[in-house]
């Protein structure tokens, strides 16, 4: 049983939700701002958090600096980069927004709860730009957090592409899991890289 | 009402149709009036200004027939010469007033009216503008050299500080008006972004809930999404000048195609900005057409544009075409897709795969 808290300050959209997660996930309460969610972090301690980006006293980020023990599912109706990019610095393992479904979102806490990162294709799309990968930059050792590899492009094209993570596996004839893997890796270069573009994002977003 | 097309303040023409009198016959009234003591000359500028300008939709800039600016410089040029043909001669401190009045009416006429009368140019602005500060100069420099009575000597310098004055004023006006456009702006911004932050955090939201409960290809479900998309180019695109770029033309035949089909379309770009190419356009339009159209659900576009090339990759889950066993009537991807892309020099190319069919539209940066 994977357990779950909801962070959003609409209390329809929390309740929606609820009603829609999959029946193993188990919502142990739901919180409606940055206060209450670092409340009720203190008391229970869930596998994700889905979180929504703004919340009426700051952002998602401030949840995630408050509590940083659980994993978090960033949500949000905004799909701008800026937003995406601030609340996965700030640590969120994935990002979906608010309108896909009941199933997609269960899909993606399960996968957040078993460590791995969620993409959605824009989320791909961006990375893709940020890195400078369309530009045709490649990176020459696996150390190097400022761009991407080869084959983690490759993996994030697909992706942009609309492929979800076992057509990516099938299309480049790997496992599931090294798909995964390379997500993870290309998570970890979006929270860690100092790359001009993220960094002037994250300073515009006081992140830094 | 005061017409917006006017000889000189409209105010002949608003009085004319108000008592539905001939135009003519009301401007006779005002000229006859103004012998009887100038009343005629009051009675107009009283009713200029109480009298409201005729409402337009476009708020037009009004235009004035006649050049008032001018008639006061020919008014200045004669005073100016009566005052050099008899300087020293005590009338000349009246026809010194004279030019100074005429001078300063003309310039404060063509700050106030001929800067955004249309039937008006440039040069005949600059003309009235030059030839004010040089009657204006010509007149106190003389006054300054005639008799030297104290009274002169004063209006002459009075004059000089004017000329420089109406030199700078245009200056002082235009700054004036450029800080009060950005203060407006600033303020329309301000708002803005007000009313997108409230919208942003209760009526997205609601909509989004909305094409969740709803199922993604019902009616209610498309609807909302419609509007969600229409309210998020207001909300982020701004008034920023909207370039023909090939993302946001491809996000608007998204947006178009999903109110004609059950289908979510979902637009990623990468890369740099480039031109709408009409080709490529057309082309993935064909694409996303056929995905929305037969397969249904989600549908994926993915734009990967850099300087060499441009790529375009829709992808759906639908059952798939066979390109062999087509018929040949159905000429939408044989011809639309795949024969425009190579007549323009790119390559189309469709590909089925166990979960859906893409179509991968390729072209080279022309060089």
């Amino acid at each position: 049983m994977t357990t779950v808290v909801i962070v959003d300050d609409h209390s329809i959209f929390r309740s929606g939700l609820r009603a829609d997660l999959a029946d193993d996930l188990e919502v142990l309460g739901e919180a409606d701002s940055v206060a209450t969610a670092l409340v009720l972090l203190g008391t229970v301690s869930p596998d994700v958090v889905l979180l929504d980006v703004h919340l009426p006293d700051g952002t998602g980020a401030d949840v995630i600096a408050g509590a940083p023990g659980p994993r978090y599912l960033a949500l949000s109706v905004s799909d701008s980069a800026e937003d995406v990019v601030g609340v996965i610095r700030a640590g969120a393992r994935g990002y979906i927004t608010k309108g896909s479904s009941g199933a997609d979102v269960s899909a993606a806490v399960r996968a957040v709860a078993g460590g791995d990162a969620v993409f959605s294709p824009r989320l791909a799309g961006f990375v893709l730009d940020a890195f400078g990968a369309v530009a045709g930059e490649s990176a020459s050792s696996a150390e190097e957090l400022d761009r991407l590899s080869a084959r983690e492009q490759e993996v994030m094209r697909l992706i942009a592409r609309g492929y979800a993570y076992k057509e990516v596996a099938s299309e480049l004839f790997i496992s599931i899991k090294t798909v995964e893997t390379h997500v993870s890796a290309v998570l970890r270069k979006l929270q860690l890289s100092s790359r001009h573009e993220l960094t002037a994002w994250a300073l515009e977003r006081k992140l830094l | 009402m005061r017409s917006r097309v006017a000889v000189v303040g409209g105010v002949s023409d608003g009085l004319a149709l108000h008592l539905g009198w001939e135009p003519r016959s009301v401007r006779v009234l005002f000229v006859a009036l103004s012998a009887a003591g100038g009343a005629g000359a009051l009675l107009y500028l009283w009713l200029w200004a109480l009298v409201p300008l005729q409402p337009s939709d476009e708020n037009e800039p009004v235009a004035r027939s006649a050049p008032v600016a001018a008639i006061a410089i020919a008014a200045a040029g004669v005073s100016t010469m009566v005052v050099l043909s008899i300087a020293g001669a005590d009338a000349v401190l009246g026809w010194l007033v004279t030019v100074a009045t005429a001078a300063s009416l003309a310039v404060v006429w063509e700050l106030a009216f001929d800067r955004t009368d249309p039937t008006r140019s440039q040069r005949y602005r600059l003309g009235v503008r030059f030839t004010a500060v040089g009657l204006l100069l010509i007149a106190g420099v003389a006054a300054l050299l005639s008799r030297p009575s104290a009274l002169a000597a004063i209006v002459g310098v009075g004059m000089i500080v004017i000329a420089v004055g109406v030199l700078v004023a245009p200056f002082v006006v235009q700054l004036w008006a450029d800080l009060m456009g950005q203060r407006a702006a600033r303020v329309r911004e301000l708002q803005r972004a007000e009313i997108a932050a409230h919208l942003h955090d209760s009526v997205l939201q609601t909509l989004a809930l909305i094409q969740n409960r709803a199922g993604a290809s019902s009616e209610v479900a498309r609807i909302a999404r419609a509007q969600e998309r229409e309210l998020r180019d207001w909300l982020f695109t701004g008034d920023a000048a909207v370039v023909a770029d090939l993302a946001a033309s491809l996000r608007d035949i998204a947006a178009q195609i999903e109110l004609d089909y059950p289908a979510r379309l979902e637009v990623v770009a990468a890369g740099v900005a480039v031109p709408a190419n009409s080709v490529l356009v057309a082309a993935a339009r064909e694409a996303m057409l056929n995905a929305a159209r037969h397969a249904g659900g989600t549908v994926s576009v993915y734009l990967e544009s850099s300087e060499g090339a441009i790529d375009v990759f829709v992808r759906d889950r639908g059952p798939g075409v066979d390109l062999a066993n087509l018929p040949a009537d159905r000429l939408g991807i044989r011809e639309s897709i795949i024969g425009r892309m190579t007549r323009a020099g790119g390559t189309g190319t469709v590909r089925r795969t166990p979960t859906g069919t893409e179509v991968h539209l390729h072209l080279e940066a022309a060089s």
